[in-house]
């Protein structure tokens, strides 16, 4: 097995996962509506505890502890795409991020159910629920305010034109894309562009809202490399600024 | 007015100006509500667990499932909108509440499932006693003490019409997969008598 | 998470005179009987609007309660504190939620509630309008405010009113996570390194007067307060809830070797009871009435989550979905 091909797909999904759940963590008592509140903070605590999961797969495969690796970090070494870190903005945007990169979530771990590397599959297997919630709920919520009022539309497909590239960017391809596949690990950044896309299309279909054009957007690609928007660092410097008043103590 | 904060995430709210002279909620900004039932295991029945603010009733299931079941065990949910929920008088002691349900007389048209509810004990939750067919609320709950009674002391009836709920269907099943899992959420996970122990005796 | 306080005083309008007898007669033979209240009975006015009062106001404390600890979630130390964190703030939004319905179904709308509450004509339970300045204090809440609450809340589940109790069964069932996980945060802090110690410390000084008037000042014993109490509105008075409180808590704290701020604390074994320095309740007084540091941040901020929601929740109006009260 390539641990190193297996190791940078597991990084940037867990990356990916910690710090979408911390930003939708800061809507907690924020939100829209009470219930709405409760919903998308359950759904963040999701997201952190996957990749919690990831990070625990990660230590099985000799990296360091999970809490460590999640707050000793620095920007450059993580492997999150950009999309996860932009600030949440409005709900619009959040909304709108929580659609997509959940959507790309949820095919990937669907992918992934069929992975060589049984622990990954084994995982992708337990969480395909949260993952129906999480798909559920975006999917419910761009229906409904994807064709309301003029200002939602409005919303939504401001959002979506700002989120599109960011998106994109998801799906930068590995440098080991091609072991990835041989070996059966995951399917490739590629194919699940192409479930995704079919997805996303398929709903906003039926919305009142347009998917900018994949072949006129350039993808914000980077983030798996270690480039980072100016907003990670402070979000990083926030997220362990208690853990490291001491990293050596126990919290 | 910019609010300034201990919390981060206070300091990036946006400012919004005339926040300090909002008087009024707009006077619409307020959902109906769905009435939220929960079955904790395969084979128990459903009770009632409480209300959801909601557009409507879709959403209330979506929300009625983090509201109402993120925690200890669940099979199943369903909801219905508080306006189709018919309710009987509530009574006490030795009054059963269907001796006071009169027949509905003649059928008035097609007959249509109701779900039938039962409040056994004062202060706790209504049950999901089972179906019956009828072609008025009234009527549901007049036949719901013939069929349903099964020689319990009932206090207060609800019944309302099967086709205005919306289920958990079968491939939602797994929605509460990962529900035993989440013991961050459980007081179990917080265990520190050893390191407490330890302490003291240092101490 | 939810203390006394003032709730009780000066309701008017109301008068047990005008009420009918017969049916007066039934409703307190049913609290005597130790039967519960559902939303659909008789009830006297005064009865529906003390709870309603009682109720809203704590549901009001849970929704803002959500504040001070929601300062620390985005810098909780490590994942089992961020999960739990993140968890517990949602709780407090959820017992809102949850009792918000309660306090519903006896007639007054969550949206006329809320309206209230950013208003500032609704009060909350004081010690939320302090501030959390380091993680130790979050520490605080979630041990120990979360515990007075608890002290209070069981006693209400006891309380005459069906909806209420239900809904205080959920939270205290839900409340046990959040004591468990506070002590657990503390007892790492009080066994952990200096800094953390002092930490703890610190957020001790700072909190111990918000938590000796959490539960309020000594009740006046008026006919009117014998009257709630008869009729299982309140369930204790608040001297005799801040006395379980200190006689649960005080020798934990000792426990760990921290010191609380009041010289005069002690217990009196011949009594039974707690001694301490008399709280300074002229400052109650003033923080209550919006004099204290945070009040205005914390009305800020839920008039900035209303406004900033307000577009999703007028695009999903429609005309059929129609506002009624909840049921149960």
């Amino acid at each position: 097995m390539n641990t190193a091909a297996l190791k940078e797909l597991l990084y940037k999904m867990a990356d990916d996962q910690l710090i979408l759940g911390h930003r939708n963590s800061e809507w907690t008592g924020f939100g829209p509506l009470l219930e709405e509140d409760i919903a998308f903070s359950s759904m963040a605590q999701d997201k952190v505890g996957q990749s919690y999961a990831l990070y625990q797969l990660l230590h099985a495969l000799g990296e360091q502890a999970p809490d460590t690796v999640a707050f000793t970090r620095n920007a450059p070494q993580f492997h999150n795409c950009q999309f996860v870190e932009l600030p949440n903005e409005e709900y619009d945007f959040s909304l709108i991020r929580h659609f997509l990169f959940d959507t790309a979530e949820a095919v990937r771990f669907d992918m992934l159910t069929q992975s060589r590397y049984e622990p990954l599959a084994q995982l992708a297997k337990k969480i395909r629920g949260e993952l129906r919630y999480h798909t559920l709920h975006a999917n419910t919520w761009i229906r409904q305010l994807g064709s309301a009022t003029e200002e939602s539309i409005s919303r939504l497909q401001a959002a979506l034109d700002k989120a599109f590239p960011f998106a994109l960017g998801i799906f930068e391809p590995s440098p080991f894309e091609d072991q990835l596949i041989e070996e059966q690990l995951f399917a490739g950044e590629q194919a699940l562009r192409l479930r995704w896309l079919e997805r996303v299309q398929t709903i906003l279909a039926e919305t009142s809202l347009h998917l900018p054009d994949v072949t006129l957007t350039t993808p914000e690609f980077g983030g798996r490399n270690g480039h980072h928007t100016e907003h990670l660092q402070p979000l990083l410097d926030e997220m362990s600024a208690v853990f490291r008043i001491d990293p050596t103590a126990e919290w | 007015m910019k609010v300034v904060s201990l919390d981060p995430r206070v300091n990036r709210l946006p400012e919004i100006s005339g926040i300090d002279s909002i008087s009024r909620k707009a006077p619409l900004d307020q959902f109906g509500t769905y009435e939220v039932f929960v079955q904790p295991k395969e084979g128990k029945p459903f009770q009632h667990e409480g209300i959801v603010h909601a557009p409507n009733l879709e959403l209330a299931f979506l929300l009625a499932k983090e509201t109402l079941t993120r925690r200890f065990m669940c099979s199943s949910i369903f909801v219905t909108d508080t306006r189709n929920v018919f309710v009987s008088p509530t009574t006490e002691n030795d009054q059963n509440v269907y001796d006071l349900i009169p027949s509905a007389g003649p059928a008035q048209g097609n007959a249509r499932p109701y779900e039938i509810f039962h409040l056994f004990k004062r202060g706790k939750q209504h049950v999901h006693a089972g179906q019956v067919a009828a072609t008025s609320p009234q009527e549901a709950m007049w036949i719901g003490g013939q069929s349903l009674r099964a020689g319990k002391m009932i206090y207060n009836v609800w019944a309302a019409p099967t086709d205005t709920f919306r289920f958990t269907r079968d491939e939602e099943r797994d929605l509460w997969l990962t529900l035993p899992e989440k013991k961050f959420r459980d007081a179990a996970a917080y265990k520190a008598g050893d390191k407490l122990k330890t302490f003291l005796e240092k101490k | 998470m939810y203390g006394g306080g003032t709730i009780f005083e000066n309701i008017k309008g109301t008068e047990l005179e005008n009420e009918d007898p017969g049916q007066l007669a039934a409703f307190e033979a049913r609290i005597d009987r130790g039967e519960k209240i559902e939303p659909r009975d008789w009830m006297p006015a005064l009865y529906r609007k003390q709870l309603i009062r009682m109720i809203e106001q704590h549901a009001h404390s849970e929704i803002i309660g959500a504040l001070p600890e929601g300062t620390w979630i985005t810098r909780a130390p490590g994942f089992k504190r961020k999960m739990a964190l993140m968890a517990k703030v949602q709780d407090e939004v959820g017992h809102a939620q949850l009792l918000y319905s309660a306090a519903e179904t006896l007639g007054k709308p969550r949206e006329q509630m809320i309206d209230d509450l950013i208003n500032g004509k609704s009060k909350y339970s004081n010690i939320f309008n302090y501030p959390a300045f380091t993680w130790a204090d979050s520490c605080f809440i979630s041990w120990l405010v979360d515990a007075g609450a608890i002290v209070n809340q069981l006693a209400n589940a006891k309380g005459s009113y069906g909806p209420y109790c239900r809904a205080l069964d959920r939270i205290c069932a839900e409340e046990s996570f959040h004591l468990k996980y506070g002590h657990h945060c503390v007892i790492y802090l009080a066994t952990g390194t200096a800094i953390q110690r002092a930490m703890f410390q610190e957020a001790l000084d700072r909190w111990w007067a918000p938590m000796m008037h959490f539960f309020g000042p000594s009740d006046n014993i008026s006919a009117h307060t014998e009257t709630l109490m008869r009729w299982k509105v309140k369930m204790a008075t608040n001297d005799d809830m801040r006395n379980q409180f200190l006689d649960m808590y005080v020798p934990k704290i000792w426990e760990l070797g921290f010191t609380i701020p009041d010289p005069n604390l002690r217990k009196n074994e011949t009594t039974g009871r707690w001694e301490y320095t008399e709280p300074d309740w002229d400052e109650f007084k003033r923080v209550i009435n919006g004099d204290g540091p945070c009040n205005k941040e914390r009305l800020a901020v839920r008039r900035i989550a209303e406004e900033r929601g307000r577009w999703v929740r007028e695009a999903l109006q429609s005309k059929q979905n129609v506002y009624v009260t909840p049921l149960a």
